[in-house]
């Protein structure tokens, strides 16, 4: 298309459309460089010898990430940061998988309001859930999300709900974007060939939608660790990683802050690579699986 | 074949439970989860604070107004202007600064760079935005980075001041929702077909012209979604707009973590949420509305007179 277009307008235009093109490319450039310069001075910094996060020293070694292993409360941070964001991925899968079919293979009157309530969750500022969430906890009665269940720490329980609220709605979207892409003739000749609903769910719908299980189980684990003001209203006594952030001094703030953030961050690539190579062993190109995981 | 096709569906279906059964965790973690605790922040904030020694953290009872007329004071009304300044303001910029990287990616990029400009824009959701944020000090710092080096190649005698004043809240709000803006704006970039563009160039439109009568107003529902995105979620934050502004990014979600959290006055925090969310909505019907009355306004100057022309 484009070699067309050029070939029929005169040199003038083609060298003006260039010249805008080199404006786009350097725009681009330019933001994608301010989005990532931060996260460079956070690796460098974890590696920092001085006791500030801010202000570099000398080189310190793997002294702030020895930290990690040795100061058991800030570590528990971390450790909390992983159960609440596979917690709330798993129920967010269940939950998903199962509303994003019968929103599109069982669609109905119903589907239109499921979908505005889809939308009000999604929109919804996460202070209004932490808020309405430690309110509904915290009524007379005495409840598993104050005092814990079968072990469970009742903040864990409360962050599991509340991060799952957004990455439900998330997952079942994008569910529901991969079935409707998808014709539907194969669930109804595996039901044909008297396979039961449930086995048909299993052997076919299941496989058919586990791009979009996998691109939304990684979008889920992304939102739940980094989730910070619903968390610093439910997370009571489960403080996760950004709950404890929130309660350093900025002025003071400790390399650890670099070498934790740090940790969670290689964690969430290799999630993330993971995912991608799952991804293209399924067969979706490059451009698919980044739009899936951009769909959040 | 036909009609014993027909005929096992139609037991089938006779059997089968509703259409939305499948959907029943989900309808029952919504109502359990969302729609009931959130509907019940209008309750608190009538409601009043229990007494030291009280179970639970709201008393239902001795229903007034008295909340909203405490959290409406002077420092709340700054703190509300300022929130409706940042948020606004903020999500403006995004669009600004998201609409040139969207366009490029949409339109120019090859499929290749487009996943790993995609990909670029991801990555940095994946590390704390806490961390990330506040590693712009140790750029901005008036000792840091940036402001020796102005200082040695001499453009500037003073180091720079830039930290906790409002530059820096409005780099720390770009900073992190810009990738929500460029991503419903690409998609709905590329959604639109290159033909339309070039039917436009075809007929006698400009590329100017091309750009702000084909592509802007198809892409309009992606620019919408991103507007949406990040007005939203930026209207409660309390803790972007402070790593790195300080003071001057106080907004109303700080007011309300400090009356529920620290002061453990719930009731008095659900009015302020009351209020926000009065705000979020307030300025979203006005931010359509204008926008409704531009395009009415350029429809007309556009609209072409059938009669003149036959």
């Amino acid at each position: 298309m484009t070699t067309a277009v050029s070939v029929t307008h005169p040199p003038v235009i083609k060298h003006r459309r260039d010249w805008t093109r080199a404006a786009l490319t350097i725009w681009s450039v330019f933001v994608v460089v301010f989005l990532l310069i931060p996260i460079g001075f956070v690796v460098a910094h974890s590696f920092n010898g001085g006791n500030s996060f801010n202000i570099w020293k000398e080189w310190g070694g793997f002294r702030w990430y020895q930290r990690i292993i040795d100061d058991k409360p800030f570590r528990d941070t971390l450790i909390n940061s992983f159960k609440a964001a596979i917690g709330s991925t798993l129920i967010s899968l269940v939950i998903g998988a199962f509303a994003g079919v019968a929103v599109t293979r069982r669609a109905g009157r119903w589907t239109n309001w499921f979908l505005l309530v889809l939308f009000l969750i999604l929109v919804t500022p996460e202070i209004i859930d932490g808020v309405a969430l430690l309110g509904w906890f915290n009524q007379y009665i005495e409840t598993p999300f104050q005092s814990g269940f079968l072990g469970i720490r009742g903040g864990m329980l409360s962050l599991w709900v509340g991060h799952s609220l957004f990455s439900s709605a998330v997952v079942t979207l994008i569910v529901r974007a991969r079935l409707q892409g998808l014709d539907e003739s194969l669930e109804e000749a595996a039901a044909d060939l008297g396979a039961t609903p449930a086995r048909a769910f299993r052997q076919i719908t299941l496989p058919l939608m586990s791009p979009a299980l996998v691109a939304g189980g990684m979008l889920s684990l992304s939102f739940s660790l980094d989730n910070t003001i619903m968390s610093s209203f439910i997370a009571g006594d489960a403080s996760t990683f950004p709950v404890y952030l929130l309660g350093t001094v900025k002025s003071t703030a400790r390399p650890q802050v670099a070498s934790g953030a740090v940790a969670l961050f290689v964690v969430t690539l290799i999630a993330a690579a993971s995912t991608i190579i799952v991804l293209k062993r399924m067969g979706q190109s490059s451009s698919e699986i980044a739009s899936n995981m951009a769909a959040g | 074949m036909g009609t014993v096709l027909q005929a096992s569906s139609g037991a089938r279906r006779r059997l089968r439970a509703p259409r939305f059964s499948l959907a029943i965790p989900a309808m029952f973690w919504y109502v359990f989860f969302y729609a009931i605790p959130v509907a019940f922040i209008v309750v608190y904030s009538f409601a009043s604070k229990p007494a030291s020694g009280e179970a639970g953290l709201v008393r239902l009872s001795g229903w007034s107004f008295e909340n909203y007329s405490a959290v409406w004071d002077d420092t709340f009304r700054q703190v509300f202007k300022n929130t409706m300044v940042i948020a606004g303001f903020g999500t403006l910029l995004c669009a600004l600064i998201s609409l040139p990287v969207a366009y490029f990616m949409a339109t120019k990029a090859g499929p290749k760079l487009k996943a790993a400009l995609l990909l670029l824009v991801i990555i940095p959701f994946w590390m704390s935005f806490f961390v990330r944020t506040a590693a712009w000090r140790i750029v901005l710092a008036p000792k840091g980075w940036l402001s020796n080096f102005l200082l040695d190649i001499g453009l500037r005698d003073t180091p720079i001041g830039v930290l906790d004043s409002k530059p820096a809240v409005f780099l720390a709000v770009v900073y992190n929702y810009l990738p929500l803006m460029i991503f419903p704006m690409f998609v709905s970039l590329e959604r639109i077909e290159p033909v339309l563009r070039e039917a436009s160039k075809d007929l006698g439109a400009g590329r100017v012209k091309t750009f702000f009568s084909v592509t802007l107003p198809l892409a309009s529902p992606g620019i919408t979604a991103g507007a949406i995105l990040v007005f939203i979620p930026l209207a409660g934050d309390f803790v972007t707009a402070t790593v790195l502004g300080g003071a001057k990014g106080n907004m109303i979600g700080r007011n309300i973590y400090s009356f529920v959290i620290e002061s453990q006055n719930l009731p008095k925090g659900a009015a302020a949420a009351m209020l926000l969310i009065v705000m979020i909505l307030a300025m979203i019907v006005i931010a359509f509305t204008i926008i409704k009355g531009v395009q009415l306004l350029l429809q007309r100057n556009r609209a072409v007179d059938l009669g003149r022309v036959g």
